[in-house]
C-alpha cells in the first residue's frame, strides 16, 4: 500500500479565518482544502489519504456539533478539531463525547493546532491502516474453502490435528494438508498469528 | 310510600277537623243542657262552628251548621227529641241557620286571610333569608377575589423587579458575547496569520512573497476590527438621549415602585430624605431610571452579603450648588475599602460572584452624559455611598 500525503480540511464561513488556518498549515507543507459549509465539504469526494477536519463550531444554519452528527450518521469518520470564539464547557464536553479529537479557542497558538493535527492525522493513519489489513485478511478468508475454513477454526480454537480429525471425521494427515492450506492462504507465520489473525476477523471462537 | 304518608296524613286532618266539630257542637249541647235555657239557646252553638270553621275550614263549618241546626231542632224544638219541626218554629231554626252559615263564611274568610297573611309572611321570611344568604355569597367572593387580585399585583410586582434585574444582566452579557465574537474573528486570523508569517520567514530560504500575503490578510483583519469597533461607537450615538425636564424625585418614586419588593423581601428600612422644591434636572428618564435602579440594587446586594446588620437604605436628594442636585444612596451594607473605590467604575470590574461588572460603568457613562458626576464614599459606619449631581434644567448643557 503506498503511503499517501495527509490531507487536512477546514470548514469555517469567516473567509478570514479559513484562509490564515490555510496559509498556516501550508507554511509548514501541509496540504489543506477550505470550505465555507459543511454541504461544501460533503459535497467533495472522500479522500483516500488520512485526514483530519477542522471544524467551527459556529456555522450558520447548522451548528459544527449538529454536521458533527450529521457525519457520524452518515458514517463518515474522520477525526475532528473544533475550533470555537468562545469554548464553553458543556459544548466542549458535548462535542468530546461524540469523539472529538481536540477543542480549541480562538485565538489559538499555532502550535496548538499543528499539534492536534498531528494527533488526528496519526489516529486517521492507523485507523485506515487497521481497516486496510482487515479488508485484506477478509479477502484471503473468503479464498479458503469451507473444509479449510472449519480447519481454521478449530486450529485458532486449540484443538489438536488428531482431535480436529476426530471432530470432522477426517484423517490426520488430511488435517495436516488442509491446516498447511490455511496458513499459506493467509499468510500466516505461525499458530499464533493465525489467532491474531482470526480475532481480528472476528471468527467465531466457540463452536459447541 | 311518600304517596300513602301524604294519604295517611289527611286522613288524619279530616278525621281531626270533623272530629273537632263533632266535639265542638257536642260540648255546646252540653253545656246548653245543664243551663237549662228559657229560650231557644243558640250563642254557644254559633261558637262551635266558628271554633270548627276556624280550625277545621268551609266543609267541617258547613258540617256543624248542618250538625247544630239538627241538634237544637231535635232538643229545643217542640216537638222535643224528634226531628220534625213545627211550622211557627221555622224561624227559630232559620234566626239560627242563617246567621250561622254567615259566621261559619266569615270565619273562612277571615282563617283564608290569616293563613294568605301567615304564608306571605313565611315566604318574606324565606327570601329576606335566601337574599341574606346570597348576599354573604357574594361578599366571600369579594373578598377572596380581592385576595387573589393582591396577590397577582405582588406576583406582577416581584416579576417586574425580576425582570428589571434579568434585562440589566442579559443585555450586558448579551452585548459582551456580541462584541466579543465580532472582535474575536479577526483577532484569530491575526494571530494565525501572524504564525505564519514567522514561519514562512523561517524556512530556508525564506517565503518572502508568502511572508508578505501574510502581513497584508494580518492588516485587513486589524481594519476588520477596528470597523467593528467603529460601528459600535455609531450604534453607542445612534441610540440618542431622550431628554425631558424631570424631576428627580419622581424617577426614584418610579425606580421604587420597581424595586419595592425586593426591599420587603430583603426585610430592607428605607427612608427618603426629599428636598421639598427642589429644582427640576434636564434628562432621559430611562436611563436615569436605570442607573438608580442599579445603585439601590447593588445596596440591596452588599446589605444581603452583610449578615446580622440591621439593613439600612437611605436616599437623598438635595442642592449640591444653586446649578446642581445631589442625589445619594446610603447603604449599610459590605462597604467598599479604598481600593475597591478605584476600580468599582471600570468595566468588567465586580466584587459580586455572580457580577457582570459593566452596571457602575454604564452607570457612569449615562451620568456623565448627562453633564454630572457620579462617585462612591465609604460610609464612616457599616457601608458604602454613592452620590451622583445632574446640572439642573435651567443649567442644561
Amino acid at each position: 500500500m503506498s503511503n499517501p500525503e495527509p490531507i487536512v480540511f477546514v470548514v469555517d464561513d469567516d473567509a478570514a479565518v479559513r484562509d490564515a488556518i490555510k496559509d498556516l498549515l501550508e507554511s509548514v507543507g501541509i496540504r489543506v482544502e477550505t470550505f465555507a459549509s459543511g454541504r461544501e465539504f460533503l459535497a467533495r469526494e472522500r479522500a483516500q489519504a488520512p485526514s483530519c477536519l477542522i471544524l467551527d463550531v459556529r456555522l450558520p444554519g447548522t451548528s459544527g456539533l449538529d454536521f458533527q452528527r450529521e457525519l457520524a450518521a452518515a458514517h463518515i469518520e474522520i477525526p475532528i478539531i473544533f475550533i470555537t470564539g468562545h469554548g464553553d464547557i458543556p459544548m466542549t464536553v458535548q462535542a468530546m463525547k461524540a469523539g472529538a479529537v481536540d477543542f480549541l479557542t480562538k485565538p489559538f497558538r499555532d502550535q496548538e493546532l499543528l499539534d492536534a493535527i498531528h494527533r488526528a492525522v496519526a489516529g486517521d493513519r492507523d485507523k485506515r491502516a487497521q481497516n486496510a489489513e482487515v479488508a485484506e485478511l477478509r479477502h484471503r478468508y473468503e479464498e479458503l474453502t469451507p473444509r479449510e475454513r472449519e480447519v481454521m477454526v478449530l486450529v485458532t480454537q486449540g484443538l489438536l490435528n488428531k482431535q480436529i480429525a476426530a471432530e470432522l471425521g477426517a484423517s490426520e494427515t488430511t488435517v495436516k494438508i488442509h491446516r498447511g492450506q490455511v496458513m499459506r492462504k493467509m499468510g500466516a507465520e505461525s499458530l499464533p498469528d493465525l489467532v491474531r489473525m482470526a480475532e481480528k476477523l472476528c471468527i467465531p471462537a466457540q463452536r459447541y | 310510600m311518600e304517596h300513602s304518608e301524604n294519604v295517611k296524613t289527611r286522613i288524619s286532618s279530616v278525621v281531626f277537623n270533623y272530629g273537632l266539630a263533632i266535639l265542638s257542637v257536642a260540648s255546646a249541647l252540653l253545656i246548653t243542657q245543664s243551663l237549662k235555657p228559657t229560650v231557644f239557646p243558640t250563642p254557644l252553638f254559633f261558637g262551635a262552628i266558628v271554633i270548627s270553621t276556624w280550625f277545621g275550614g268551609m266543609w267541617p263549618g258547613l258540617f256543624a251548621v248542618v250538625l247544630a241546626t239538627l241538634l237544637l231542632d231535635f232538643y229545643f224544638v217542640s216537638p222535643v227529641r224528634a226531628f220534625a219541626v213545627h211550622t211557627a218554629d221555622l224561624p227559630y231554626l232559620a234566626q239560627f241557620v242563617l246567621p250561622a252559615l254567615l259566621s261559619g263564611w266569615f270565619t273562612s274568610k277571615r282563617k283564608d286571610a290569616e293563613t294568605a297573611l301567615k304564608e306571605a309572611r313565611d315566604q318574606l321570611d324565606g327570601k329576606v333569608q335566601e337574599r341574606t344568604a346570597q348576599l354573604r355569597q357574594t361578599n366571600q367572593q369579594l373578598q377572596s377575589e380581592i385576595a387573589e387580585r393582591q396577590r397577582a399585583e405582588e406576583t406582577v410586582h416581584k416579576t417586574q423587579a425580576d425582570l428589571a434585574h434579568l434585562t440589566r444582566v442579559m443585555t450586558m452579557s448579551e452585548l459582551a458575547t456580541s462584541i466579543a465574537h465580532e472582535v474575536n474573528q479577526p483577532l484569530a486570523a491575526i494571530v494565525t496569520n501572524g504564525d505564519a508569517c514567522i514561519r514562512w520567514l523561517a524556512v530556508e530560504p525564506p517565503n518572502l512573497e508568502r511572508a508578505r500575503d501574510s502581513v497584508t490578510r494580518i492588516i485587513n483583519e486589524g481594519n476588520r476590527a477596528s470597523e467593528v469597533i467603529k460601528r459600535i461607537r455609531a450604534l453607542s450615538k445612534k441610540t440618542s438621549l431622550q431628554k425631558s425636564v424631570l424631576g428627580i424625585k419622581e424617577v426614584i418614586q418610579d425606580v421604587l415602585g420597581l424595586v419595592e419588593p425586593e426591599l420587603v423581601k430583603n426585610r430592607v428600612l428605607l427612608t427618603c430624605e426629599f428636598k421639598p422644591e427642589l429644582p427640576s434636572v434636564f434628562g432621559d428618564r430611562i436611563q436615569l431610571q436605570q442607573v438608580i435602579l442599579n445603585l439601590v440594587m447593588n445596596s440591596i446586594e452588599a446589605m444581603e452579603e452583610a449578615r446580622g446588620r440591621s439593613r439600612e437604605l437611605l436616599i437623598k436628594t438635595e442642592t449640591a450648588d444653586p446649578s446642581r442636585v445631589l442625589v445619594s444612596v446610603r447603604d449599610s451594607g459590605i462597604g467598599l475599602d479604598a481600593q475597591q473605590i478605584e476600580h468599582i467604575f471600570e468595566a468588567f470590574f465586580t466584587t459580586k460572584s455572580e457580577g457582570v461588572g459593566m452596571g457602575l460603568s454604564i452607570s457612569r457613562t449615562i451620568i456623565e452624559a448627562h453633564g454630572g458626576r457620579l462617585w462612591a464614599t465609604a460610609n464612616s459606619g457599616p457601608g458604602a455611598t454613592f452620590q451622583f449631581t445632574l446640572p439642573t434644567a435651567e443649567e442644561r448643557p
